[in-house]
């Protein structure tokens, strides 16, 4: 294979950013959505029935009769301001609610898609 | 989003824990009014909601009385009890102390407070759901801003003369009324505000996270809203924003002895003596109890405690099977019925629907739905020019003139001639067949409508319904197959009653569950379905047909869903079953006659089943059932654990047999759905019977509707929350639903119980701060019974099992 042209391999390259991971309850989902929809994150995907122990003990996804109990997951990729925003939303929530919220360094190919003007 | 509003959102996110929601009065959903404090133990739990509002948590000593009186509650376990807690006073004694102890319990904001009057007539005009001939102004803009609008007018507050002497947003609305209170006071604030109207709040966190209904994309209103306005109130009122150091959400309550507490838990434990010593009676020669032999026809009913009458009274008529499933069967779906605009939510609150089941004329009955059409639109066009008459202001009074006798007439006949009335309706029906006679249910999947507002995708996948026929015969553990296999949803016929839906299917979102069941039939009616479960070791045989019906709670009239012009099963079985199923009806209709005040003619068969049908037609009847009345056991198991015993409509039936759910996958189903559900249900009918004026929602006969979506009493204040008095009491003084937590019992080895619990925080929640009581009747070796103690021990059930077995603390697995 030949090497692309060079303004291809700029194009190409990395961005760094931070992932947001937000994981709480079934019944929680409304409010982390409202939250993310406010805090101008451009994106963001949903994983239903989450399994994992918690604080408040096990919670089991893959069940066929209740939507409410398992947990439910945020991946989204946001700026520092906006990340703030997150934070000051779940920190009182997760004082009454069992959640967690992870944010680490990762790459993404469009910066533009993820981070708007803040 | 300013930083600022995040928090303040997540702080009212956290206050509005303490109030459960309202579901709308057409879809009035079973739920725990304390549903928030389920993250405390029972006890603390009820003496933080008296404080929060005013409501008793434990059974009055009226109740006490007479369920001793009853000799419900058994002396020696009484007895025992109180000893536990050094008291030795006659239990006579005791309750005329618990009776003079019984203080009225206040909220600590009234109803009819000069700050919730204010509100409660405006949220009632800004939630109106097309009962109001003239709407409120600007609902359009949102609730603070439609309030805004009207403010200037309203007498009943001071010092707004113009709609600027208002902060303009919600945003600078709660920086005005916040200011000087720091963060750590906002959810004290917010929850004392958000408490004062449980009935409004409640129906505003439905209608904003759960509903998502046209009203709410229409005219949008949040707790963010309701805040934004009451807090704006009460600084122009002259009310305090923040609580009385006394009014703050108490952080712990005590746990000293308590003595509804004692008698509460003494009645339990009566009841769970009594209903273990019949369980142990069961016959179960086999090690699960499961028949090999093959039924005439398998009937399988909703769970409800109401199943267990009419299940009884078929299964004496011939060799009939009957078994529990939750009504929805499975199936979790949107329905829409024939001719309907609206789709509504048909499986349980818990549950998201997945499929949309529209209905459509089956190919071979277009004429039918045509001639059905035409009436109906005849129907609508004399319905739209009644309404134009009677509120048009020109035409108004000329109609009462000369429409007054035919009216009059009306109501005499409906007041004098109920019975007659069911019978005409019967007679309509007969002649003008309902969709359920021509159309069928879009079972087949078809493409997902890009610009449908809900996305669901109508009919289901083969997948889908392979998956849906396998768990409803794994978690009912079925083995054999009749010839015959009817689901049976069931649904209450009642006019006039803005509680009809609390009467309906609790699994089907408080709907009539015969959708459901015409579903899963279909589905298992479907050769290449039947196919796929024979490679997975379903056989069901070719000869089997699965039909659907519904069982009529009020009147116990089973109905099939058959094409009469085809029937799927030779006539004669058909005609078989009929007759079966209504001698059923006049068996079941007799017993449950008796307990509702009702002197019919006990030699005659027929005189019951007219005496329900009178309560199922008369709009002046405020009982025209129980409901699920009385509810207090769950028993998840094989049908032989219960088949000969009188269970007196208390217990929830699920069918199991532990001998084929190797991995406990069943149950696990079971016990995360149907038994959570059971709690809810069980809570509600607790919480209204045990306080009636903040729980539930008072008599009947003083309620009205407002906006469509709830009921009040008189002329306004909050909604109510709970079921009328006419559901619970039998009279003024006499309970009907005895107030216990519901007791569980399940068939299955305890290890496999434990594992469950412990992966499941919800159900370890439930368990462990008592909401919810659990025994487990382990099979091997010899079905004894264990029960669960709160912080996950199991504990020999001394009362029923010999006397020589340890009362000592047991772990799963051991000795069991």
């Amino acid at each position: 294979m030949s090497d692309p042209p060079t303004n291809r391999e700029a194009q190409h390259t990395l961005h760094p950013a931070k992932k947001i991971e937000i994981i709480v309850r079934g019944e929680k989902e409304a409010f982390v959505r409202d939250l993310l929809d406010e805090s101008q994150v451009s994106g963001y995907t949903i994983h239903h029935n989450v399994t994992g122990r918690g604080a408040h003990g096990f919670h089991e996804g893959r069940l066929l009769f209740n939507d409410r109990d398992s947990l439910v997951m945020f991946f989204a990729v946001a700026g520092q301001e906006t990340i703030q925003t997150l934070v000051d939303g779940l920190t009182p929530l997760f004082e009454k609610s069992s959640g967690v919220m992870f944010v680490s360094d990762t790459s993404v190919v469009r910066l533009d898609k993820f981070i708007q003007e803040e | 989003m300013p930083t600022d509003r995040s928090v303040l959102r997540a702080r009212i996110e956290n206050a509005a824990e303490y109030v459960g929601p309202l579901w709308p009065l057409q879809a009035f959903n079973a739920a725990n009014p304390l549903v928030g404090f389920e993250d405390q133990p029972f006890d603390r739990a009820v003496q933080q909601a008296e404080q929060l509002f005013g409501g008793q948590g434990y059974p009055g000593a009226r109740v006490f009385r007479q369920a001793w009186e009853n000799g419900e509650i058994d002396p020696d376990v009484l007895a025992r009890r109180l000893a536990e807690h050094g008291i030795t006073q006659r239990p006579e004694v005791l309750l005329d102390r618990m009776e003079r102890d019984e203080g009225d319990g206040e909220p600590s904001m009234p109803a009819d407070h000069p700050l919730n009057r204010v509100m409660t007539k405006w949220l009632a005009a800004f939630l109106d759901q097309g009962q109001a001939d003239w709407a409120m102004p600007s609902r359009e803009d949102g609730f603070y801003a439609a309030w805004r609008t009207v403010a200037p007018y309203d007498t009943a507050v001071p010092g707004i003369a113009r709609s600027s002497d208002v902060p303009a947003t919600v945003a600078a609305a709660f920086e005005e009324v916040l200011a000087g209170y720091p963060e750590e006071q906002w959810e004290s604030i917010f929850a004392h505000h958000l408490a004062a109207l449980p009935g409004w709040v409640g129906f505003i966190k439905w209608r904003a996270r759960r509903g998502n209904t046209p009203w709410q994309e229409a005219y949008p209103i949040s707790l963010v809203d309701y805040l934004a306005v009451r807090l704006t109130l009460a600084r122009r009122m002259g009310h305090a924003i923040a609580p009385d150091r006394a009014n703050e959400l108490p952080v712990n309550g005590t746990d000293r002895p308590y003595l509804p507490r004692i008698w509460l838990r003494a009645w339990e434990e009566s009841y769970r003596s009594a209903l273990l010593g019949d369980l142990r009676q069961a016959p179960l020669s086999t090690r699960n109890g499961a028949s090999t032999d093959r039924p005439d026809a398998q009937l399988v009913f909703c769970i409800d405690t109401r199943s267990e009458v009419i299940r009884r009274h078929v299964e004496a008529q011939g060799h009939y099977e009957t078994h529990g499933y939750a009504g929805f069967f499975g199936v979790p779906m949107q329905h829409q019925p024939y001719g309907a605009e609206e789709r509504v939510k048909s499986c349980p609150p818990i549950v998201a629907p997945k499929h949309r089941i529209a209905e459509r004329p089956a190919e071979q009955h277009r004429d039918r739905a045509e001639r059905y059409d035409g009436w109906m639109r005849l129907k609508a066009a004399g319905t739209q020019l009644l309404k134009t008459l009677k509120k048009n202001v020109a035409a108004a009074f000329g109609f009462v003139e000369g429409s007054g006798g035919f009216f009059g007439g009306a109501m005499a006949a409906r007041t004098l001639l109920p019975s007659g009335l069911f019978r005409l309706g019967k007679t309509i029906r007969d002649r003008l067949p309902g969709p359920e006679a021509f159309a069928e249910p879009t079972v087949d999947r078809e493409a997902v409508d890009p610009n449908d507002r809900d996305g669901l995708p109508v009919g289901l996948s083969h997948e889908a319904k392979v998956l849906y026929a396998e768990a409803a015969f794994q978690l009912m553990g079925w083995t054999t197959f009749a010839p015959l296999v009817v689901f049976a949803g069931h649904g209450s016929q009642t006019p006039n009653n803005p509680y009809k839906s609390s009467l309906d299917c609790g699994a089907c979102a408080a709907n009539p569950g015969g959708p459901n069941a015409r579903v899963l039939a279909t589905i298992c009616n479907d050769e290449a379905v039947r196919e796929d479960l024979r490679e997975r070791g379903l056989d069901i045989p070719d000869d089997t047909v699965f039909l659907a019906g519904q069982h009529n709670t009020t009147t116990d009239e089973i109905r099939l869903f058959v094409d009469e012009d085809d029937p799927p099963v030779p006539p004669g079985a058909l005609d078989r079953l009929r007759q079966d199923l209504r001698a059923a009806q006049a068996d079941a209709t007799a017993e449950r006659v008796e307990t509702m005040n009702a002197t019919v003619d006990s030699g005659r068969p027929e005189a019951s089943i007219q005496e329900a049908q009178r309560r199922a037609a008369d709009w002046a009847e405020t009982r025209p059932e129980w409901g699920l009345a009385g509810n207090a056991g769950f028993v998840v198991g094989p049908r032989a654990l219960t088949r000969d015993l009188d269970l007196d409509g208390r217990c929830f039936l699920h069918s199991y047999d532990w001998t084929m759910d190797e991995d406990g996958t069943a149950l696990e189903n079971i016990m995360t759905g149907p038994l959570v559900v059971g709690e809810w249900i069980n809570t509600q009918y607790y919480f209204s019977t045990v306080d009636n004026a903040a729980y539930g929602s008072g008599s009947k006969v003083t309620q009205n509707v407002v906006g469509k979506v709830g009921v009040v009493q008189g002329n306004g204040g909050d909604l109510m929350t709970g079921l009328p008095l006419q559901s619970l009491m039998a009279d003024d003084e006499t309970v009907m639903h005895r107030p216990l937590r519901l007791l569980a019992v399940i068939h299955a080895p305890v290890d496999r119980v434990d594992a469950i619990i412990e992966r499941h925080a919800i159900l370890a929640q439930l368990l462990d701060h008592e909401w919810l009581h659990l025994t487990v009747m382990a099979p091997e070796p010899d079905n004894a019974f264990v029960r669960y103690q709160p912080g996950g021990t199991w504990e020999a059930e001394s009362s029923i099992v010999s006397s020589s077995e340890a009362e000592t603390p047991v772990s799963p697995g051991t000795a069991l």
